[in-house]
């Protein structure tokens, strides 16, 4: 894809590249890699990438693939190399992308070397995120809000806020230990649906129908379901439809999980 | 429709889908100070949908209503971004997560699920329309929410790439 550059350096001269264009290379292909990685569109990617190789009288064309990113670089004396990079596996994480997008305005406005942005990028991407105690109330809170949304009662809401913390803690603890993704989906969808299916098992309430179907809500893969759609409207359709079946592949264990636990527990839904 | 619309029933739709939102920002590790604006978005666009898909009042096709939400969403995001300085996904992604059809999604594996068990022609026809129509509205309503949501940062590009500036 062709980097559309949106931006001008309001007459000022580029940045030398300090360590030269294989230095800025290596950055803008580790910059891409973590930008995908935490769920950028690719809009951004393209836009935050062309503003900084500018920045340092650099060209830069970014093409996305399923699961790495390419940068070609181009610039004075006919330089022209492409650097390729792994997606990081940082998960969705929207303070990475607003302080990357952030800190690539910094470099165009205020001037950065290029060491220096390097130092921040990595204490950005060095920050470690551990899953702690409030997300996983709040997520809870979430789905039992979801839960009232569908028409569930008070006792629905309890049982999915339970079921959602208990299946959100175990997501924690695998994912911890880097489990196979789409194995952790369906295991916590199993013990999110077989808790709420107690709303139906014990009669508690009158909607134990709804305490089931939304106690696995909270797996549903919305951000890349919305990334993918961005993508595709502008005209990625490669990452687009990768994106795509991530999450697709996702929502078909969490749904396997549930189904193993209504088939098991013979609750009607 | 004035007489028709329950408002102790929209309010609550407001209310909870705020705290869902403020629950799925969380998972997304979005910026804290985004939290109350992914709240703000989220509740008037599930509101917003719920009003146009009241029955008795303009009784819209979900997707469409879906759209015009996200639409609202989207707009409501891109302008408040800028005050807090995050990119406008930051915050329109969260507040469109509610709006999400997961349900759709998973019946539409209920159906699929239904085709592989039971191949008898009734049972599997039956199936195939549940794995057929869920998939279908699935679909089309994602597609519906992203074009809404993104036409506002398309429209005012200058605001939605330059916020975190």
């Amino acid at each position: 894809m062709n980097t559309t550059i949106d931006t001008d350096l309001d007459g000022r001269a580029p940045l030398p590249a300090e360590g030269g264009p294989e230095a800025l290379g290596c950055f803008l292909a580790d910059f891409s890699s973590w930008l995908l990685g935490c769920g950028a569109t690719c809009v951004r990617i393209d836009k935050n990438v062309g503003r900084i190789a500018m920045s340092y009288g650099y060209d830069a064309d970014v093409a996305v693939m399923p699961r790495h990113v390419s940068v070609h670089l181009s610039g004075p004396g006919g330089y022209a190399k492409t650097f390729t990079r792994r997606m990081a596996g940082s998960g969705i994480n929207f303070e990475i992308n607003t302080d990357l997008s952030a800190l690539s305005w910094t470099i165009r406005d205020c001037r950065l070397p290029l060491q220096e942005a390097e130092a921040r990028f990595r204490s950005i991407v060095g920050r470690k995120y551990v899953d702690n105690f409030h997300i996983l109330w709040l997520t809870a809170l979430a789905n039992a809000s979801f839960c009232r949304l569908f028409g569930g009662d008070a006792a629905a809401m309890a049982a999915v806020f339970f079921a959602t913390a208990a299946g959100y803690f175990f997501k924690q603890r695998c994912l911890r230990r880097r489990m196979d993704i789409r194995v952790v989906f369906f295991f916590c969808a199993f013990i999110s649906a077989s808790l709420a299916s107690g709303c139906g098992l014990f009669g508690w309430g009158t909607t134990p129908g709804v305490a089931v179907a939304t106690s696995v809500l909270y797996l549903i893969p919305g951000v890349p379901y919305i990334n993918a759609a961005s993508d595709m409207l502008a005209r990625h359709y490669l990452c687009s439809f990768s994106r795509f079946v991530d999450a697709v592949v996702l929502t078909a264990s969490l749904s396997l999980g549930m189904w193993a636990s209504i088939l098991l527990e013979n609750v009607s839904f | 429709m004035g007489d028709s619309i329950s408002w102790g029933a929209f309010f609550e739709d407001a209310l909870f889908s705020a705290m869902a939102a403020i629950g799925f920002s969380s998972i997304s590790h979005t910026p804290r100070r985004a939290y109350i604006l992914c709240a703000v978005a989220a509740a008037a666009g599930h509101s917003l949908r719920f009003l146009l898909t009241l029955p008795g009042g303009v009784e819209m096709n979900i997707i469409v209503a879906a759209t015009i939400a996200a639409f609202v969403v989207g707009t409501i995001s891109v302008m408040l971004a800028k005050v807090i300085k995050v990119p406008a996904e930051a915050c329109l992604f969260p507040a469109l997560l509610p709006m999400i059809p997961g349900l759709y999604a998973c019946r539409t594996f209920e159906g699929f699920v239904g085709c592989l068990s039971d191949l008898q022609e009734a049972a599997f026809e039956h199936n195939l329309y549940l794995f057929m129509s869920n998939g279908m509205t699935c679909v089309a309503i994602v597609i519906g929410m992203t074009v809404g949501a993104n036409i506002p940062i398309f429209i005012m590009k200058k605001i939605s790439f330059q916020v975190t500036r």
